[in-house]
């Protein structure tokens, strides 16, 4: 028989057999492995924190999605979001599955051009566009999402400097009944600077207005709002064809579909109240379908979702460090990962789950970081078992954002580690070292 | 007034169509409008100097007349009208000795020979037969009945003393050439084969025949061996009834047979098995047909000529039209090329592609891909009456047409998606107010559910079925448009399961039993690759879609009339210019024209797809090779999808592998030419500026590759913009310019 695991003692309540409001307590279950791969091995061999992705959960929450549009309209295309995660590996998994790229910057567009992307292929969106960036797409015949005039201005003057027709798209704000209402990004329909962008576009004639795009919010929690912002953008759609005679070849809805991470301040846990895939997809496309578009013509959907894709399918592994009792008398555990990692901890209220099974007891507990900061609280309070120090835990759908927003403060970044169909654990990204800061930097030869 | 006439003649390209309409004239005895086999009949006439000159001069003043009088110029160019006034000047030329008289007897023949085959024209014309040479028979009995009163005109004595003819025109060394031949050790059946043979433009000599011959072996195989075939089929036939053969030799009508069999097996029916079959069993009828005639003409004191022959002909052919349904192993040729071969070919090579040309197209009722749930001769409900249905659902990946737990109508992925119009019609009857089933139980009252039935024809109707309560956004009497929506798939009648129910009927009551109808074009999905099936019907399980056009394929291969093309043309190293325009003619036949070559490329494009069907002209100008190369192009672009096709065997072979193939073609055809195109690239799929195509021409021989052509294909949007060809030996480039 296997020794049981010490926990100390502790007093509390007694609330047998008495269910809440949410029914019966619940007792973590252990996150003990990851694709079949434990916990303990891989901290063992890669070191924590680590950052794991599983591969397999990346292709079938793609598949999932995909087919949730598909099955529901004829021409659908997903443009991976190299914002959420723009790690190599990750993004090329995507394209494999056939995804896009859908870029913000010049710094990603090359990385989308790098992992073999088509120029044809990759959305630039964004409101920072240089020049520089610019000249590379028009080149590379890639798709560009007006953000505001002064963009038009320059891509203008770059068709001509050029002699070639750029394809563009204009990214469009409306009001779809959420709030606060996103209108810094692109042009407003209600306003009609949306059809002022249009009608330039068109009477301009330099550029080959081929898209719509309206990117709503993030983290909707409505899926109705996407029917309003496809109802608008398909009106917008039939009336360029009435007015000008030109086939909108695609609209694009964007990304902003939530995961089913907990939001700070949310009354009930994201998994319970997250509209599926299913629901965005019926939402969008039954408002595309219902559309004056002719539906023998109908344009192509472009999704741009990057967070519901990629959230499940990353894990952050660590150790508790110390456990301590705060003056109100209530415990607080810190662990090795702090926010300098787990930048969604902002948030979001992370699940973080024990790496081995543990007692039904929790207490609550307040989750710190290992900064020297203050700010530095994974979770303010949640029941969490009794782990000790050098005890590995698992923070669950973690995959969006945190590996792009990270920061390297006071300490080095992780090792990142894939695991790939058949199980086996690649590292994609290797762990900082000294010299990959420092040889960045520059002494002045009187300090040095 | 003729001045005039020869002046509008020269501007409306009217006197290269009258000069054509001589040989032609001559040609058209055999059927044919082959040069070389025309000059050869041209010679034989003159083998009888005067008869020939008589022959020619028939042929002008009918032609001429014909042109005058304003007859179609078209068919007096094709020698139609001319080759009856040819026989009857041949036969008065033979007959009767020369001079100022028979000159003026010949060209009142030829007038009366050109009203009465315009006349015979408008009496039989309107039956869609041929008025053969009934023409010449009514004419030449005319002429001889009358001209037995003018005793002014000399009979010709030259058919009787060939001696004396031949030293005339040759001296003796054409008389010892003749008694060479004649010496020749023939058998008799042969000999009388040629003489036959001759006797058809009134030379009963053996070198007419054999000159004959080789003429006929040049224009056609198949019309060479069927005047043996029918003729050797008389000769079993009188030794059989122990006719005497010299009855057969004396008249030299045995041209009787010779013609039937062509024109019934090779030529006004496309050469087969059959059509063989009915030269055995038609030539003895002509045989009979003789014998019975002979006796009644002898009281009149006139030869039947070919009356046995026209009459067998036109009795069998007009018979022919009576058949319920036409058969394919026994087809008359309806667009005639003057030759059986031609015909032949491009008979076989239309039943491949065009079998379905009189069907109205169509579609797939639903948007995106579809996947068969049940499909014709189902096993759960398409049987009997209703066998030739379709059953559609929309699945997953994993083949599951739902999510979650498929307890709700909603849970199915087809549930409440648009059903579209399968083609142009009138809406004929709507039900739209049948509750949707709970899943698993079925409504047995109203079986259909809420129904669409749209009236496309007057016997062609198709039926949707199972649709949701309050989801058909159309009336009764409402026209759609293919595509249009004309509902969503629901859960109601017999439908335990969310599904779309789609037939094709006959008739528009709701219920009535389906017809055996195809999809027009539908793209078959299979593991990530494109087939594309024409007038075809989906099975079960196939992942299906319709054909969705790419603007730029469809612009580029959409060939207006007045479209011109310019190239330039780099062929081997040597350049050049080649200019192409797009054109139609009275019959809504378009084609493309190389103007320098008057090259012809055939097409139709019938918006989903383009189909080159035939191409005359130089086989070195680049049109050829534009015809090779896109002889069938559908206009959506799916990566790799590949096309076959067919081409007609005529078109791509030279004898003498082809000779060969033409003497067996109707019973066996060892050769092949074989057509493959692929989708290969395209820049940008969203709004794509140059996609290319490959394509090939195979020539195989049972399996083995002989020859193989390479072509690519490249297109952005001005429309065509290089063609590349790669041969064994040559490659061309050739490169669309603006003018």
């Amino acid at each position: 028989m296997e020794k049981k695991q010490f926990e100390r003692p502790y007093i509390k309540k007694l609330q047998a057999g008495m269910p809440s409001k949410f029914g019966m307590k619940s007792k973590p279950e252990p996150i003990t492995h990851i694709d079949d791969n434990s916990v303990a091995d891989l901290i063992g061999e890669f070191g924590s924190p680590l950052f794991v992705i599983s591969e397999k959960t990346i292709r079938e929450t793609y598949k999932k999605a995909h087919h949730a549009f598909a099955t529901r309209y004829p021409k659908v295309q997903f443009a991976w979001s190299y914002k959420t995660n723009y790690l190599d590996a990750v993004c090329r998994i995507f394209h494999q599955e056939g995804s896009w790229a859908e870029v913000v910057s010049g710094f990603e567009y090359d990385k989308a051009l790098a992992n073999g992307v088509k120029g044809s292929q990759i959305i630039f969106n964004g409101p920072d566009k240089n020049d520089e960036d610019l000249k590379k797409a028009v080149g590379n015949d890639s798709l560009i999402h007006i953000d505001h005039f002064d963009e038009m201005y320059s891509i203008l003057a770059l068709s001509e400097k050029l002699g070639k027709k750029p394809k563009v798209a204009i990214r469009v704000n409306m009001d779809t009944g959420v709030y606060p209402m996103w209108d810094r990004f692109g042009f407003n329909y209600e306003n009609g600077d949306a059809w002022d962008a249009i009608n330039r576009i068109m009477i301009n004639e330099k550029l080959e207005l081929v898209g719509l795009h309206a990117h709503i919010g993030t983290y909707m929690m409505s899926a109705d709002s996407y029917k309003i912002a496809a109802g608008k953008l398909a009106d917008l759609a039939h009336g360029v064809e009435k007015k000008y005679g030109i086939h909108i070849r695609y609209i694009d809805m964007g990304g902003g579909f939530a995961s089913r991470n907990t939001l700070k301040g949310a009354y009930y846990p994201g998994t319970d109240t997250t509209p599926s895939f299913e629901e965005y997809a019926e939402a969008i496309s039954s408002a595309l379908l219902n559309s004056e578009l002719d539906p023998r013509k109908l344009p192509t959907l472009i999704l741009e979702t990057g967070r519901a894709l990629i959230d499940d399918a990353g894990w952050l592994l660590g150790t508790v460090i110390a456990n301590k009792r705060l003056s109100s008398g209530n415990r607080a555990t810190i662990v090795d990962v702090g926010v300098n990692l787990m930048f969604t901890s902002f948030f979001y209220e992370h699940e973080v789950y024990p790496a081995a099974p543990v007692s039904e007891h929790l207490e609550e507990t307040t989750l710190y970081g290992p900064l020297c900061m203050n700010i530095d609280v994974l979770r303010e309070a949640i029941a969490f078992p009794l782990l000790k120090k050098g005890d590995h835990f698992v923070i669950k759908r973690i995959g969006a954002y945190n590996m792009t927003q990270w920061m390297q403060f006071i300490t080095l970044r992780p090792n990142v580690v894939l695991i790939d169909l058949e199980g086996k654990s690649h590292i994609i990204r290797k762990q900082e070292t000294i010299e990959n800061i420092t040889q960045q930097e520059v002494l002045p030869a009187y300090l040095a | 007034m003729i001045r005039t006439a020869i002046h509008t003649a020269r501007e409306t390209g009217d006197i290269k169509l009258f000069i054509r309409g001589i040989p032609n004239s001559y040609a058209q005895v055999f059927f044919s409008d082959n040069r070389v086999f025309a000059i050869i009949l041209v010679a034989v006439t003159f083998i009888d100097l005067y008869g020939g000159i008589m022959g020619l001069l028939s042929v002008i003043t009918t032609n001429l007349t014909g042109f005058l009088l304003g007859f179609d110029r078209r068919t007096i160019s094709k020698g139609l009208y001319g080759f009856n006034s040819l026989l009857v000047g041949l036969a008065l030329g033979v007959y009767f000795a020369p001079g100022g008289l028979l000159i003026m007897i010949v060209v009142l023949a030829a007038i009366l020979t050109l009203l009465v085959s315009v006349s015979m024209q408008g009496v039989i014309g309107k039956y869609a037969l041929p008025f053969l040479s009934i023409p010449f028979l009514i004419s030449v009995w005319i002429m001889t009945l009358a001209t037995r009163e003018y005793t002014a005109l000399g009979v010709s004595e030259r058919g009787i003393y060939t001696f004396n003819d031949l030293y005339m025109i040759g001296g003796s060394s054409l008389v010892q050439l003749y008694e060479w031949w004649n010496a020749l050790s023939i058998a008799q059946s042969i000999r009388i084969y040629l003489i036959s043979l001759g006797a058809i433009l009134f030379q009963y000599n053996i070198l007419s025949g054999i000159l004959l011959a080789i003429g006929l072996f040049c224009y056609s195989r198949i019309s060479f061996i069927l005047s043996l075939f029918g003729f050797y089929t008389a000769f079993v036939f009188y030794e059989l009834i122990g006719a005497s053969i010299s009855e057969l030799s004396y008249s030299y009508i045995g041209f009787n047979y010779i013609l039937t069999a062509i024109a019934v097996g090779g030529f006004f029916i496309i050469p087969s098995r059959r059509s063989y079959l009915w030269v055995l069993i038609l030539i003895p009828m002509v045989a009979l047909v003789t014998v019975s005639l002979t006796s009644i003409f002898n009281i009149l004191g006139l030869p039947i000529y070919s009356l046995p022959f026209n009459i067998v002909v036109l009795l069998f052919l007009y018979a022919l039209k009576f058949r319920i349904k036409p058969s394919e192993k026994l087809s008359e040729v309806y667009i005639q090329q003057n030759s059986p071969e031609k015909n032949l070919y491009s008979f076989h090579n239309h039943l491949i592609r065009f079998h379905h040309s009189d069907k109205e197209p169509v579609r797939l009722p639903f948007l995106g891909k579809w996947t068969v749930s049940q499909g014709h001769e189902g096993e759960y409900t398409h049987k009997d009456d209703y066998r030739h249905a379709w059953d559609f659902i929309i699945t997953d990946l994993e083949g599951k047409q739902f999510s979650g737990k498929g307890d709700y109508p909603g849970d199915y992925f087809c549930f409440d998606k648009p059903v579209l119009a399968p083609a142009d019609g009138t809406v004929e009857y709507i039900t739209d107010n049948i509750e949707d089933n709970i899943i698993g139980e079925v409504n047995i009252k109203e079986n259909w559910g809420n129904t669409v039935i749209i009236r496309h024809d007057d016997s062609l109707f198709t039926s949707l079925s199972h649709l949701k309560k309050e989801s058909i956004p159309v009336n009764v009497g409402e026209r759609v448009k293919a595509g249009d929506i004309i509902g969503r798939c629901g859960n109601s009648g017999r439908s335990p399961y969310p599904h779309l129910h789609f037939q094709v009927q006959e008739t528009p009551y709701i219920g009535s039993p389906t017809l055996d109808y195809p999809v027009s074009y539908y793209v078959l999905t299979h593991k990530d690759r494109f087939s594309l099936c024409s007038f075809d019907r989906p099975g079960k399980d196939e992942l299906v879609s319709n054909i969705e056009t790419n603007d730029l394929l469809h612009d580029a291969f959409h060939f207006i009339p007045g479209r011109k093309f310019f190239f330039e043309v780099v062929d081997n190293g040597h350049s050049g210019r080649v200019q192409w325009e797009v054109q139609t003619d009275p019959f809504n036949n378009t084609f493309i024209r190389c103007l320098k070559t008057k090259s012809t490329a055939w097409f139709t494009n019938d918006g989903n797809l383009l189909y080159f069907t035939h191409y005359e002209g130089d086989k070195k100008a680049l049109l050829y090779y534009f015809f090779l190369a896109a002889f069938k192009v559908q206009q959506g672009y799916y990566q790799d999808m590949v096309l076959k096709d067919r081409y007609p065997l005529n078109l791509l072979y030279r004898p003498p592998l082809l000779t060969l193939q033409d003497i067996i073609a109707p019973f066996w055809k060892f050769l092949s030419s074989e057509f493959e195109l692929r989708y290969v690239t395209i820049d940008n799929e969203m709004s794509p500026t140059e996609i290319t195509l490959e394509s090939s021409a195979c020539n195989v021989l049972m399996g083995g590759e002989l020859k193989r052509l390479d072509f690519i294909i490249s297109v952005n949007e001005k429309g065509i913009k290089q063609l590349d060809v790669n041969g064994a030996r040559f490659n061309i480039k050739a490169k669309c310019t603006d003018c």
